[in-house]
């Protein structure tokens, strides 16, 4: 039975971002990927959901400040397993120009297991759009379900 | 109506506006800056790259046969301030923007270049071989150096040998023959 729910619902993947102190152009970039029917992310079954407990992927943006680190925890720990982080742009990736910054806590895969890393500042819609391909390749390995 | 009909007859004649990209083909604007190169050819290790990177992503090692450069493509904002800046244009930002990977690659985004010196014709030391371009650039007015000797001479050497060519001097490592008569 689970296994059958795993299977109808493996198309969509449904997305939500945490913006941990970005300076919004990479959150610009993924509302651009979202919204325009230009890169249309809804071709792959993936929408913007608004709470963390229906999300599938996590779309993280921004290097993780001190300010925002309990907060990033508590909603990543709100997110079901199995879950896929993206990190998106540099700053959450290395910490990027504010890297060894006062108000940095630490890059983000210090803090919690990343998945995919989508480099660039900000990156292209279509570097996000592969980013967030391979993270639905990733999320079916975890669920056990190979793309055919 | 006469304006839906319109609407939709040109949507039918000129299909979908989005993207196919990652089930078709893209476009890369000209202008695009992707990932960052280093011509090794052409690299002379100033550091002035690493003085004027934003993100501080890149970083020349020394040593005594060569230097090493490393661009941290996960550090790199690509604001090309490097390819601005770069004396000898060894760094280009290519059209390359494919840039998501997974956590497992993270540390092997990089660009790394390893410039080997060699030894000065001169006094033996080993230098960087300046490269042609740039030789034949400086000495574009002079017709009687060979660039390809003189990019093999360490900067003392070269500071010599122009001494000798413009005052018509004797090497001081030559032997001394014709100085008698003078």
């Amino acid at each position: 039975m689970s296994n059958l729910l795993n299977k109808l619902s493996v198309r969509s993947p449904w997305l939500f971002r945490i913006n941990a102190g970005s300076c919004n152009g990479c959150d610009v970039e993924l509302a651009t990927t979202a919204l325009i029917p230009r890169f249309d992310v809804e071709r792959f079954g993936c929408r913007y959901c608004g709470s963390p407990r229906h999300a599938d992927v996590v779309l993280i943006t921004g290097p993780v400040t001190l300010k925002m680190r309990d907060k990033v925890l508590k909603l990543w720990d709100e997110i079901p397993n199995p879950k896929v982080t993206v990190a998106v742009g540099i700053c959450p990736i290395s910490g990027g120009v504010f890297r060894d910054s006062y108000s940095l806590a630490e890059p983000l895969d210090h803090l919690i297991p990343v998945d995919v890393n989508v480099p660039g500042c900000p990156p292209r819609p279509q570097a996000i759009l592969e980013g967030v391909v391979l993270a639905k390749k990733i999320w079916m390995r975890k669920l056990g379900i190979e793309e055919g | 109506m006469a304006g839906f009909l319109k609407v939709l007859l040109r949507n039918v004649l000129q299909g979908p506006s989005t993207d196919p990209y990652p089930l078709g083909p893209t476009f890369s604007p000209d202008s695009i800056r992707g990932k960052v190169v280093v011509d090794p050819t052409m690299c002379i290790g100033c550091g002035m790259c690493v003085h004027v990177c934003t993100a501080g992503a890149i970083n020349i090692q020394h040593n005594e046969n060569g230097h090493v450069i490393t661009i941290y493509r996960n550090s790199c904002c690509l604001c090309a301030n490097c390819h601005l800046y770069c004396p000898t244009g060894a760094i280009t930002l290519t059209d390359d923007w494919h840039s998501a990977h997974e956590q497992a690659v993270k540390y092997q985004q990089i660009e790394q270049q390893h410039i080997d010196y060699e030894p000065c014709l001169g006094c033996g030391t080993p230098v960087r071989v300046m490269p042609l371009a740039l030789v034949s650039k400086l000495y574009a007015g002079k017709p009687d150096v060979d660039p390809e000797h003189v990019r093999h001479l360490c900067p003392r050497c070269r500071q010599m040998e122009d001494a000798v060519r413009t005052y018509n001097l004797q090497h001081p490592e030559a032997p001394a023959s014709g100085n008698d008569e003078a």
